[in-house]
């Protein structure tokens, strides 16, 4: 919980020093991150030049980096509505000082995923095939297909991930405009923003209401969304893919990863924001308590599988689930299953759990095996198919590798644009927080 | 006869809610109150109503479920091929297609909603409005008959309300 001691002013002042003109280093980190884009941009535009060849998908393994960063986006993006909507109607009051930063992560996880599909196409502009407008041969889109579902759930969590955002910063931009000097450019653009805002006691009355129902609507659409990007492959009719617990288990491997993203952003902005009396460590060890249970429940997924594989008699599923931990790609399998299951066990102790530098470091080995765990689910499963002459392996080229570094340093840039511009914590969350007696809006 | 109005400030909820109560009791208005944070005490003493938001969010889901479902039966319908042994209009993949769809327009009908109802954007300038009620005060602008605005300024005081006279 954050210090409970804090007032209304001292919140305020924390969250309100933060947007004061940024130092070099600030703009260094800037200029880094940029370069990253632009080199995955190069190298985007030279696949479109050249030709989808450039990546390393061929027979039989089609589907390789570009869908793998695909899911551990969407993954990422996951844990920000578990903490703003979820943990809301929960009434868990921890995830008041980190659920503004959590949003921000979705939105733009959501965006940096959303660019994987057109990446893949090849041709981008050929997207319009996708949008349910009769093209030219009066060709409609065809809803019984489950990368149908996919354009249909990532566009509404999209649209209804942003609009939650903003909705539940209108207070918050309406403090930085009354604190703003008169006549600033910074007062024009938070006038606009906070779209006359006042704290009137009828706006709070429909806005609370408001915040409720978008909490109430997030939550299934947050398992809906996961769900749907398990069926891209729990539909195909592939060994290690046609499984009814992919969407449980991939709802729940979204959360691991996406807990871990909060600790990996949460630790730096809390040591450069001077934000320790707002995050403070029993918040980050309530994220870590978490990913222990998601961690268990990845646990229990993976076993299942290869009980499943045991269980159903199935050659094809045995032999795929007895070449994931020892054949070509065993190295990934393992580093998975480390990373995923065995290193947050390390939660359990209480001195690991409350220390900034196990946090950080554990929430990157999280990252690392999530990103792992899809690498291993999607190239591994095509790679070994039911024929055996059909086989073959497939690693990822240097282009894939520069767009990879693009779609990160996309995120981190658009994260640290807006941690510097904009409120990186709820105030008004803050103070319903701090407030003895008040409650949470909604 | 005229109608003045007083804005007090205050420094936290119970005295700005006392001074509501004591304000309504004494026959005077209660025309607004601001705050930093939701007040359910200040909801409770201007005996608010609940927000009929939840209508437009309803209104929204609904028609979003139907919206979805006979959109993803009209393409397929434009195109009468069967798919994996499919129905061409197959409910259970047309369900997912309703289900998102629902979502989206309940949340458009949310926001719809909001905006209608706590009349945003709204850019005019609130001539009563002080700045300080966003950040730590609770502002209660009561109105009363001229000639009376000592007496409600002299309440607010007693309250602990910074207080500003304002005329009609």
């Amino acid at each position: 919980m954050a210090d409970s001691y804090l007032s209304f002013k001292e919140i305020d002042r924390t969250v309100l020093s933060t947007l004061e003109p940024a130092t070099r280093r600030y703009w260094t980190a800037v200029v880094l991150l940029a370069g990253g884009v632009m080199l995955g941009a190069a190298c985007w535009a030279y696949q479109i030049a050249t030709g989808i060849g450039v990546g390393g998908q061929n027979n039989p393994v089609a589907w390789g980096t570009y869908l793998i960063n695909f899911v551990f986006w969407v993954g990422i993006a996951h844990s920000g509505t578990l903490i703003s909507a979820i943990l809301h109607l929960f009434r868990a009051g921890w995830r008041n000082p980190i659920a503004r930063a959590a949003e921000t992560m979705t939105v733009f996880a959501v965006c940096t995923a959303g660019l994987f599909p057109f990446i893949h196409l090849g041709r981008p502009w050929m997207v319009y095939y996708m949008i349910p407008v009769p093209t030219q041969r009066t060709l409609w889109p065809n809803f019984q297909s489950p990368l149908m579902f996919d354009v249909v759930a990532i566009s509404t969590y999209l649209t209804v991930s942003s609009l939650f955002w903003y909705t539940g910063m209108l207070p918050d931009l309406a403090i930085i405009r009354d604190r703003a000097p008169e006549g600033s450019i910074r007062k024009k653009i938070f006038t606009i923003l906070a779209l006359g805002w006042t704290g009137a006691h009828e706006q709070w009355r429909h806005y609370a209401r408001t915040y409720l129902f978008f909490a109430a609507l997030a939550t299934p659409l947050v398992i809906s969304v996961h769900s749907v990007v398990s069926w891209d492959f729990a539909l195909g009719v592939v060994p290690g893919w046609h499984t009814t617990i992919f969407a449980p288990y991939f709802v729940a491997g979204a959360i691991h990863s996406g807990l871990a993203m909060v600790l990996t952003l949460m630790i730096p902005l809390r040591r450069i924001f001077k934000y320790e009396r707002i995050i403070t460590v029993t918040v980050l060890e309530n994220v870590a308590k978490t990913i222990i249970f998601t961690g268990l429940i990845v646990a229990f997924a993976y076993g299942t599988e290869f009980f499943i594989a045991w269980y159903s008699h199935n050659a094809a599923e045995a032999a795929i689930f007895k070449w994931r931990p020892t054949g070509d790609y065993r190295i990934g399998f393992w580093i998975m299953v480390v990373c995923n299951t065995l290193v947050p066990l390390l939660f359990f102790f209480r001195k690991i759990r409350t220390s900034l530098g196990w946090l950080f470091g554990i929430s990157i080995l999280v990252n690392i095996g999530m990103w792992f765990e899809r690498f291993v689910i999607i190239i591994t499963s095509v790679a070994h198919d039911f024929i055996p002459y059909a086989w073959g392996n497939y690693a990822p080229t240097l282009v894939e590798f520069g767009i990879m570094v693009g779609s990160f340093s996309l995120f981190f840039l658009l994260f640290i644009l807006f941690v510097k511009h904009m409120p990186s914590v709820s105030m008004t969350e803050m103070k319903e927080l701090t407030h003895p007696g008040g409650q949470e809006h909604g | 006869m005229g109608k003045r109005f007083v804005m007090g400030l205050f420094e936290n909820e119970n005295a700005a809610v006392a001074a509501v109560a004591a304000v309504t009791e004494k026959a005077w208005n209660v025309e607004k109150t601001h705050s930093p944070i939701p007040s359910s005490a200040l909801a409770e003493a201007l005996k608010l109503k609940k927000s009929r938001v939840g209508y437009f969010t309803l209104a929204g889901g609904i028609f979003g479920f139907f919206f979805g479902f006979v959109l993803a039966g009209f393409t397929a319908t434009r195109w009468d091929l069967i798919v994996s042994g499919k129905p061409i209009v197959a409910l259970v993949p047309f369900f997912i297609v309703g289900f998102e769809f629902t979502i989206l327009f309940a949340v458009f009908g949310n926001i719809i909603g909001m905006l209608t109802q706590a009349r945003l954007p709204n850019w005019k300038r609130d001539r009563f409005y002080d700045e300080r009620c966003s950040g730590e005060h609770f502002g209660v602008l009561a109105s009363c008959p001229e000639g009376e605005e000592k007496n409600l300024a002299g309440l607010l005081t007693a309250h602990g309300g910074e207080v500003t006279v304002h005329d009609a």
